[in-house]
C-alpha cells in the first residue's frame, strides 16, 4: 500500500480529505451519540419548567450535559453544531442528497436566497422564547407530540408508535422538504432553539475564525458565499464573537489565498490533528457528562 | 470588543440569578423546617403528646406481599425492565435491570421516578418531564411487577 503523504496532496485533494473526515465524524455520531442536543436542550427546557413551579433548580443529567456543552462552545466555537450534532448531521446528509439529484439530472438546484434567509435567522430566537415561556407556564408537557426533535429521536431509535405525534410528524417533514433541502444548515440557522443558546454565548477568539482581509482578493468573498450562515468573517484581531458560525470549515479551503485561521498564529483550525482531538474530547466529556 | 464583553456579562448575570434563585429557595425550605420543628416543640412541652404520630401506618391498605418481582414495559427505544423489592408489606426498593435501548442521560432523569413510587408505595406516580418515555417504562414496569404483589 502507498503510504499516503498528506504534505504533498494538491489543495482540491486535501480539500476532500478535509470533507470526508468530517463527513465520517459526523457519521459516528449521528449513529453512536445521538441524542446530545435533545439533552442539552432538555436542560434548558428544565430550567425554566423549575422557575415556573417555584422548584430548586438540581444538578441533573441533562443540566450536566447543557453546562458541560456550553463550556466546550465557548473554548471552541460550535464545533459541536458542525461535527455531532445528530439532527445538524441530518440535515447535511439530506441538503447534500438533494444537490446530488439535482446534479444527476444536470439542472440547477432550487435554493432560498440569501436575502429571505438573512431574516429568517432571527426566528430561532423566538422558537426559543416561545418554548420558554411555555415550560415556564407549566403547560409544555401538554404539548406533547409536536416536537420534530421527539420524532426523529423516536425513529432513530426504532421507536414507530408515531400515533398522537402528527403535529411533530408534519413539521418534521416540512423542516426536511422545505428547509434542509432548500438551505444547507437550513435548521441549525433558522429554527434550532439551542443553537439560539450557543449563538448568545461569549465564545472566546483563540479557536473562532478569523480572516486576513486587507490581503483579500479586491471584492472577493468566496468564504460568505460558501459559508451555510453567510458569515463575512471578523478580521484578524477582533473579539467579533459570530454566533451563527457553526465550524464546519468550508470556508478555510475555499479561500483562494488561505486568508482564513483561528485566532491563535499559525493554527488554521482544519488541520486533521486538531479536528480529530476536539472530536475526541468532546467524545470524552459527553461520556463523562453521562450520555 | 464590546459585543464580548456583553455576552460575558449576561451569561455570568444569568448564572448569578440561577445561583440566587436556588439560594432563596433553599433558605425558604430551610426556615418552614425550623417553623415546623418549632411547632413540633410547643406541641410536645404542651403536654399534648401522643397524637403526635398520627396515623403512621398509611401504607397498611397497599400492603403487598414480601418478595422481589419483575415487571417489562415500553421505554423509549426498547424494553426497560425493573425488579421491585417488597419487604414487611412495602416496596424497599426499585432497580432498572435492563434498558438497552434507552439513552443514559434520559435513564438517568428518569430514575428520579424511583424514589417517587417509593414514597407514595404505589406506582401510581407522575412521570418525569423530559424524560417522559424512559420514565413511563419505568412506572408501567414496577406497576406490572406490583401486580403481583398485591395481597
Amino acid at each position: 500500500m502507498k503510504k499516503l503523504n498528506i504534505h504533498n496532496l494538491k489543495a482540491k485533494e486535501i480539500k476532500k480529505l478535509h470533507t470526508w473526515l468530517r463527513a465520517l465524524i459526523q457519521i459516528l455520531y449521528f449513529l453512536f451519540l445521538p441524542s446530545v442536543y435533545t439533552a442539552a436542550f432538555a436542560g434548558v427546557k428544565y430550567i425554566f419548567t423549575q422557575i415556573g413551579a417555584g422548584e430548586v433548580i438540581g444538578l441533573t443529567s441533562f443540566v450536566t450535559v447543557l453546562i458541560v456543552l456550553c463550556a466546550y462552545t465557548i473554548l471552541f466555537g460550535r464545533f459541536f453544531c458542525g461535527f455531532a450534532c445528530a439532527f445538524g448531521s441530518l440535515g447535511d446528509g439530506i441538503h447534500a442528497f438533494y444537490i446530488w439529484c439535482f446534479k444527476k439530472k444536470k439542472k440547477k438546484p432550487v435554493l432560498l436566497s440569501e436575502k429571505i434567509t438573512e431574516k429568517l435567522s432571527y426566528l430561532k430566537y423566538l422558537v426559543l422564547t416561545v418554548i420558554a415561556v411555555l415550560c415556564f407556564a407549566g403547560i409544555y408537557g401538554k404539548a406533547k407530540g409536536t416536537s420534530p426533535w421527539d420524532v426523529f429521536s423516536m425513529l432513530h431509535a426504532g421507536n414507530f408508535h408515531l400515533q398522537g405525534y402528527l403535529p411533530g410528524v408534519i413539521l418534521l417533514l416540512l423542516i426536511i422538504v422545505g428547509g434542509m433541502c432548500l438551505e444547507e444548515r437550513f435548521f441549525c440557522r433558522n429554527l434550532c432553539p439551542m443553537g439560539a443558546v450557543f449563538s448568545l454565548l461569549p465564545v472566546l477568539p483563540f479557536f473562532a475564525l478569523h480572516r486576513d482581509r486587507e490581503n483579500c482578493i479586491k471584492g472577493c468573498s468566496g468564504c460568505t458565499k460558501k459559508c451555510p450562515s453567510g458569515i463575512g468573517l471578523p478580521e484578524d484581531g477582533s473579539l467579533k464573537v459570530e454566533g451563527d458560525c457553526f465550524q464546519c470549515q468550508k470556508c478555510i479551503d475555499t479561500c483562494p489565498k488561505k486568508h482564513i485561521h483561528t485566532g491563535i498564529k499559525g493554527l488554521k483550525g482544519n488541520e486533521f490533528w486538531f479536528t480529530i482531538l476536539r472530536a475526541i474530547l468532546l467524545l470524552v466529556i459527553m461520556i463523562w457528562a453521562g450520555v | 470588543m464590546k459585543e464580548f464583553i456583553v455576552r460575558l456579562f449576561s451569561l455570568l448575570a444569568i448564572v448569578g440569578v440561577l445561583f440566587g434563585y436556588n439560594e432563596v429557595l433553599d433558605v425558604r425550605a430551610k426556615d418552614e423546617e425550623i417553623a415546623k420543628l418549632n411547632a413540633q416543640l410547643e406541641v410536645q412541652s404542651s403536654g399534648a403528646s401522643s397524637d403526635s404520630e398520627s396515623g403512621s401506618d398509611s401504607g397498611d391498605g397497599a400492603g403487598y406481599k414480601d418478595g422481589t418481582y419483575t415487571g417489562e414495559a415500553d421505554g423509549f427505544g426498547g424494553t426497560v425492565a425493573v425488579e421491585v423489592t417488597v419487604k414487611d408489606g412495602k416496596i424497599e426498593a426499585v432497580e432498572v435491570t435492563s434498558a438497552e435501548k434507552e439513552d443514559s442521560a434520559y435513564l438517568a432523569m428518569a430514575e428520579d421516578i424511583i424514589p417517587k413510587i417509593i414514597e407514595a408505595q404505589s406506582a401510581e406516580v407522575d412521570t418525569i418531564s423530559g424524560a417522559t418515555f424512559s420514565s413511563t417504562g419505568i412506572k408501567n414496569a414496577a406497576e406490572q411487577a406490583l401486580e403481583q404483589a398485591v395481597k
